[in-house]
């Protein structure tokens, strides 16, 4: 039987080799969202009355920071994923990730539309990655590994395979897994404040994307991990351990200038340690050991790990599905 | 109707047929109730002459368990004083248009309420979908009606019975129950009741209205009106901000057996708020503390239509599928219809794929783990 990293463009469905990919893809159709459903009226309010010269400061960082974080994920998911992952289901699967990155990519720019009226602030804003050196360094470190598989454009060799399970790594754990999770921690922060609620609520959104981009990241990795083993060996680890500290360094450097005009109830060294944390937590996932040790000290990042009850008449509910199967009948359990 | 309640939760049912039989005001054939009030717990008559409106209370039963039970004294007590202060507030109120003010002074409706039930299932231990939970539901609302009506039948003794009370069907000696074909426990003292009425009429055509109290109860801090907890666990997002909640309830119970330690914690929260799953937990333990979505929604929608003989307006009675196909839930409002309910509230489900979680560690944990002590649960 061929396997994942085969290189090709397998057609056949039927049987189906990884049904898991084609789970997670119907998963993925059930939670359709769209940007038009979020509110940001309270957030305008908030951001001219209640938000001090800091905290806008913070706010127009990761404004700058999510406008361009999830094109650079697009981007690597058709120029790498896409071409090597070679199974119909799970370029299925990619196809509709491909569809959510768009949207966050809209959700963010719906959201710079709106927090910043001034044009010129709006372009200084996508400027960032060129301009802002905490931006640029994280940028470089994506654009690196995106380089990396640039010219990889059929998988031939065991070197191949390494590079390509590398790109992938490292789009799960330091991109969508770190650098993002560090721009949450700091929307959620800014909500056991009370503010903005909007951000919170498009973030709660994404939050759920991502964390399903990655489960089919690690979903592949484990795939791999089981038909070739072999590429998974010390050095395979070392690189990958070696790759993970560079990014929370990235992130660090990011959250000295994010929170540099002093954020009341925000640390740097806060933000370090859960970095930290959650680059333990990818380790884990990729079966390697702890680096940092650290724990978690955000307490309102618990809020996230429960499930929510939200009054209709308040906020937009977000617990639902779309695609919903069956026919009307009266005699099912209920 | 049963694919948008699927996909958005909307689509509250208002049972026309039940909802006018089952009326107090409709003894005419001309009074219709044609509609509820958002929250379907409001069923009154409208017209063009007649803008419904109502006064609402809801009683924290959490706060009627006594050492010895449920405290029925107590909560005689407590109906009395609600109905008065809302029969009050009919006289005291700002009407903007005079169609609400005429029909309000006509028919003088209030809705006295319910919240915190699944409160004193926890105090009694009781789970929400035993028989002796069932029973003693059942008991609560019908001590409710009954001193509600007796208190209203007080205020018309003092005050004079509501103008329109001749158009009753309570002025034909027809109860609330009598519309279900229900006959109540202690009939006696029912007929008693049913004297007063004939000899001073009552001084509210309504009186009981079950209100989701999705704020209040929330600053009462009790389970909302006569819903199962939706998790031993969850966030509360509200427009001041999001909150976490745990059941204060559970985590005694977890304290007396010495079990609640951050490994639990640890552990419900992985489970998104679940027991079932911890074998630590004793099985009585973790009957009680079922969520919403591990209750059989036949039990809720029974309980439901048991209160339904004593509730004169309605109920807003949300159900809980995690995971709905039209099937279920063509069944389910079926079977709602079909015991005689007269509205139906929200449809919650959850959504399809959920958030890593990241304060907890989702792996398994590794029974000892020599090579990587950091995540060895053992070794910390």
């Amino acid at each position: 039987m061929s396997r994942l990293l085969d290189p090709g463009f397998n057609l056949t469905l039927r049987p189906m080799r990884y049904p898991k990919f084609y789970e997670m893809y119907r998963g993925a159709i059930k939670n359709t969202w769209s940007v038009e459903e979020i509110d940001f009226q309270i957030d305008l309010s908030h951001l001219q009355r209640r938000m001090s010269a800091a905290d806008r400061h913070l706010i127009e960082r990761l404004v700058a920071f999510f406008a361009t974080g999830d094109s650079i994920v697009a981007n690597n998911l058709v120029l790498s994923l896409y071409k090597h992952i070679n199974a119909p289901e799970a370029r299925m699967y990619l196809s509709r990730q491909l569809f959510e990155e768009a949207l966050h990519v809209q959700f963010y720019l719906t959201l710079l539309d709106n927090y910043v009226p001034d044009q010129k602030q709006r372009a200084r804003a996508f400027a960032a990655i060129d301009n802002i050196p905490s931006i640029r360094r994280k940028a470089q470190f994506c654009q690196r590994w995106t380089d990396s598989v640039l010219t990889l454009h059929r998988i031939e060799s065991v070197a191949d395979k390494r590079r390509f399970l590398l790109n992938l790594t490292c789009f799960a754990s330091c991109i969508e897994g770190l650098f993002f999770f560090g721009a949450f921690a700091y929307v959620y922060f800014l909500r056991s404040r009370g503010l903005l609620p909007g951000l919170a609520a498009g973030t709660n959104w994404v939050f759920r994307d991502e964390s399903a981009h990655m489960a089919f990241a690690y979903q592949v990795l484990d795939t791999v991990r089981q038909e070739e083993p072999e590429l998974f060996d010390a050095e395979w680890a070392a690189q990958v351990k070696t790759m993970i500290e560079e990014a929370v360094e990235c992130e660090v450097a990011f959250a000295d200038d994010v929170l540099s005009d002093g954020v009341p109830g925000l640390t740097r060294i806060e933000m370090r340690q859960y970095l930290q944390y959650v680059a333990d937590q990818r380790l884990l996932k990729l079966h390697l050991p702890t680096t940092y040790g650290s724990h978690n000290p955000f307490a309102f990042m618990e809020l996230q790990d429960v499930q929510e009850l939200t009054n209709f008449f308040e906020r937009k509910v977000s617990s639902y599905q779309v695609a919903v199967q069956g026919e009307v009948a009266f005699d099912h359990a209920f | 109707m049963m694919r948008t309640l699927a996909q958005t939760g909307n689509g509250w049912m208002t049972f026309k047929d039940k909802a006018n039989r089952a009326c107090n005001q409709t003894a005419r054939p001309e009074a219709v109730v044609h509609l509820s009030n958002l929250c379907t717990e409001i069923l009154e008559i409208t017209a063009d002459t007649e803008s419904a409106v109502c006064n609402l209370g809801s009683i924290n039963l959490a706060r009627h368990v006594a050492d010895r039970g449920f405290d029925f004294e107590k909560l005689a007590q407590t109906v009395e004083l609600a109905v008065r202060q809302l029969d009050r507030v009919i006289d005291l109120n700002f009407y903007p248009i005079e169609s609400a003010r005429g029909s309000n002074l006509r028919w003088r409706p209030v809705g006295l309420g319910l919240m915190g039930l699944q409160d004193v299932f926890f105090q009694l231990r009781l789970p929400f979908d035993s028989e002796s939970a069932r029973a003693l539901s059942c008991r609560i609302s019908e001590e409710v009606y009954f001193h509600a009506l007796r208190t209203s039948a007080e205020l018309a003794r003092e005050g004079g019975a509501h103008p329109s009370f001749a158009e009753t069907r309570a002025a034909l000696g027809e109860l609330q129950f009598d519309a279900w074909g229900v006959t109540p426990s202690n009939p006696r003292r029912w007929e008693d009741l049913l004297a007063q009425i004939r000899t001073h009429g009552l001084r509210n055509s309504l009186l009981i209205a079950i209100a989701p109290t999705a704020t209040i109860a929330s600053i009462a801090g009790c389970c909302e009106c006569i819903e199962p907890q939706i998790s031993n666990l969850f966030k509360r997002e509200t427009l001041s901000g999001d909150f976490l909640q745990v059941n204060a309830y559970l985590a005694l119970e977890l304290k007396r057996l010495g079990l609640w330690t951050p490994e639990m914690r640890n552990a419900v929260k992985l489970a998104d708020g679940s027991v079932q799953g911890i074998d630590a937990i004793p099985g009585e333990l973790r009957s009680i503390y079922r969520t919403a979505w591990e209750l059989p929604m036949r039990a809720l929608i029974e309980m439901a239509a048991d209160r339904g003989a004593f509730v004169d307006q309605s109920q807003s009675l949300n159900l809980f599928i995690a995971n709905p196909s039209i099937g279920q839930l063509s069944s389910m409002y079926m079977y709602a219809w079909k015991k005689g309910l007269k509205t139906t509230y929200y449809l919650r489900s959850r959504p399809a794929t959920s958030i890593a979680k990241t304060t907890v560690r989702e792996t398994a944990a590794i029974a000892c783990s020599l090579e990587n002590p950091q995540a060895c649960e053992a070794c910390q």
